[in-house]
């Protein structure tokens, strides 16, 4: 016993202890609900057995319900247009700003910093902030358009069943540039200025330097960001439920958002489960391509 | 061009970039200035008349503000010393070691760090449900909170202590200390920014954090600022100076601090998510 305490203040029992008391919470926290949550989806859960832990197991029924639904396909594809164009916008939004602060100048890197207010505002304001941009009669938005003649008539981003998911890249495009533009900010201070001195002494021009040293040099951070802006677009809820609640129609759902709907608005515990354990296996292959390219700097 | 001017017209269309990206959060404090007429107007007023500085009194009033903002406080507050109880040391441990058991534990934590709260709610809210931690729902939405954020916490923070020097450490120990003691002594106020930066981080999220109080936090004394917010916005709401001055007071807070200490925040989360 006294050999044990000894351990615990004064050798390895310390680390292990200090280690195996987090590793335990997120265990129960993080571990035991993704089983559980393995385990409901084959299971018929309803409001009356709820609190029981024995339950009817069904097998993959409620995949194959899921697979028959007719707004499952839909919204699989919503979900894709959703998580492409918002990469595909804050990624290239974001590389374009941070080539851009690149360039010192004083107050560079003050002002970059400056845009990262849109990543620690809370997800629900913004959403409530785009809510009233958006807006088909009095928006802003629709304003700057009628104003340049990008459009003649308003455009009703929220109600209209074309647009709706298009309220919701947009926002979400906004919310996460400044997160890639400081990341890709990073990356571009890393590589090193000789490269672009002895570029230029052998006569290539901007263009060529950014195609020959700017971009191989960044493929490890561009990988790593693309797969965290996977990871991040698909955990965007806030935005759903500041903007359209997944409407009209579940013209502008997602399956992160859906599966949240059918558990707290329909009380279709088994679905939301089976969805949250399909699209959970796809966050987890994309957080492997993530860890992956980030290894050798996370282990320093 | 001369240096000087180059460093002038770059810094203007810097300045112009910043004012065309932060444009939504200029139309949130505007609207919220404006009376009920003129947020309607169009075209669009960008600067209002006759601003309404009452109206912040009125929606802190009418919508019962400071209860929910104390509600977000107690979520956020409990949620983020949770976290730095467990997380600093798990950080400190994974940071002092290199070998495969760090590997394997930086591996789990870096995945679960990506679950995405939506999905996690349901097994969280029915499991919770069932051993009647729901009965003290803040209690509730700390713990899931913690559990969510921690990961993030510890990547941050092991950065920090990597940039510890362990020879201040291992002197401590030749000069008598225990573990604890050169922990404690030693290395825990050398890491003390970083691990302060990273709990602001952590904070911020907390305070804003949505998909769990929503979900297991019925009673409306309970909700958070988040929640309120929703409910405010209702399917057709026109009250948009209300909702616009709601959010101002909800965020300004937040937006202050992050303007204070933006030299450290960005430097503490880029050193963690990438180098």
């Amino acid at each position: 016993m006294k050999r044990i305490l000894a351990s615990v203040t004064d050798g390895k029992g310390f680390d292990i202890g200090l280690v195996l008391l987090p590793l335990a919470f997120l265990f129960i926290m993080s571990g035991l609900p993704l089983v559980y949550n393995v385990v409901m989806s084959f299971q018929e859960v309803d409001m009356f057995s709820l609190g029981s832990f024995v339950r009817p197991f069904v097998g993959f029924k409620n995949y194959v319900d899921l697979f028959s639904q007719p707004e499952t396909r839909p919204i699989l594809l919503n979900t894709a247009l959703f998580v492409s164009s918002s990469i595909a916008g804050q990624f290239l939004i974001g590389f374009g700003l941070a080539l851009f602060f690149w360039m010192n100048f004083p107050g560079a890197s003050w002002l970059r910093g400056l845009f990262l207010v849109s990543w620690v505002m809370p997800g629900l304001v913004v959403g409530a902030i785009w809510n009233w941009i958006l807006s088909g009669d009095f928006g802003v938005l629709n304003f700057f358009l009628r104003e340049t003649g990008v459009i003649e008539g308003n455009i009703f981003w929220r109600s209209d069943p074309n647009y709706s998911l298009w309220a919701v890249i947009i926002a979400n495009i906004w919310l996460g540039t400044s997160f890639n533009m400081i990341l890709l900010s990073v990356g571009l201070s890393g590589i090193p200025k000789d490269l672009y001195e002895a570029a230029e002494l052998d006569g290539a021009n901007a263009l060529q330097r950014f195609f020959t040293i700017t971009l191989p040099m960044m493929r490890s951070t561009i990988g790593a960001i693309i797969a965290l802006g996977l990871i991040f677009t698909l955990q965007q809820f806030d935005l759903f439920a500041g903007i359209t609640s997944g409407g009209p129609n579940n013209s502008s759902n997602v399956t992160q958002y859906w599966a949240w709907d059918l558990s707290f608005r329909q009380y279709d515990f088994a679905k939301g489960a089976t969805i949250s354990v399909i699209m959970i296996v796809f966050v987890m292959l994309a957080s492997v391509v993530y860890v992956r390219s980030t290894r050798h700097e996370v282990r320093g | 061009m001369s240096d000087q001017l180059r460093n002038r017209v770059m810094l203007a269309v810097a300045l112009l970039l910043a004012a065309i990206y932060l444009f939504p959060l200029y139309w949130m404090y505007i609207t919220a200035l404006k009376t009920g007429s003129s947020m309607f107007a169009t075209p669009p007023k960008f600067l209002p008349s006759e601003p309404q500085w009452g109206i912040y009194a009125f929606v802190w009033e009418s919508r019962n503000m400071g209860r929910y903002l104390w509600n977000s406080l107690v979520i956020a507050l409990g949620a983020v010393s949770l976290i730095a109880v467990l997380g600093v040391g798990c950080a400190y441990v994974l940071a002092r070691y290199r070998n495969v058991w760090v590997d394997i534990g930086l591996f789990l934590i870096l995945m679960l760090q990506v679950l995405p709260a939506s999905l996690m709610i349901t097994p969280i809210f029915v499991g919770f449900s069932q051993f009647g931690l729901l009965d003290t729902p803040r209690f509730a939405v700390i713990l899931a909170i913690a559990a969510k954020s921690m990961p993030f916490f510890v990547v941050l923070v092991r950065a920090t202590f990597m940039s510890v020097p362990m020879e201040l450490e291992e002197a401590a120990l030749v000069d008598g200390n225990s573990r604890i003691g050169a922990f404690f002594n030693i290395v825990l106020p050398l890491a003390r920014n970083g691990i302060l930066v990273s709990a602001i981080l952590i904070f911020m999220q907390a305070f804003g954090e949505f998909v769990y109080s929503k979900s297991m936090i019925q009673d409306i004394e309970l909700q958070p600022a988040s929640v309120g917010l929703n409910s405010f916005m209702g399917p057709n709401t026109n009250e948009w100076n209300n909702i616009m001055a709601y959010a101002t007071i909800y965020v300004t807070p937040i937006l202050a601090a992050f303007i204070l200490l933006q030299r450290r925040i960005v430097s503490g989360l880029t050193s963690g998510a990438l180098k």
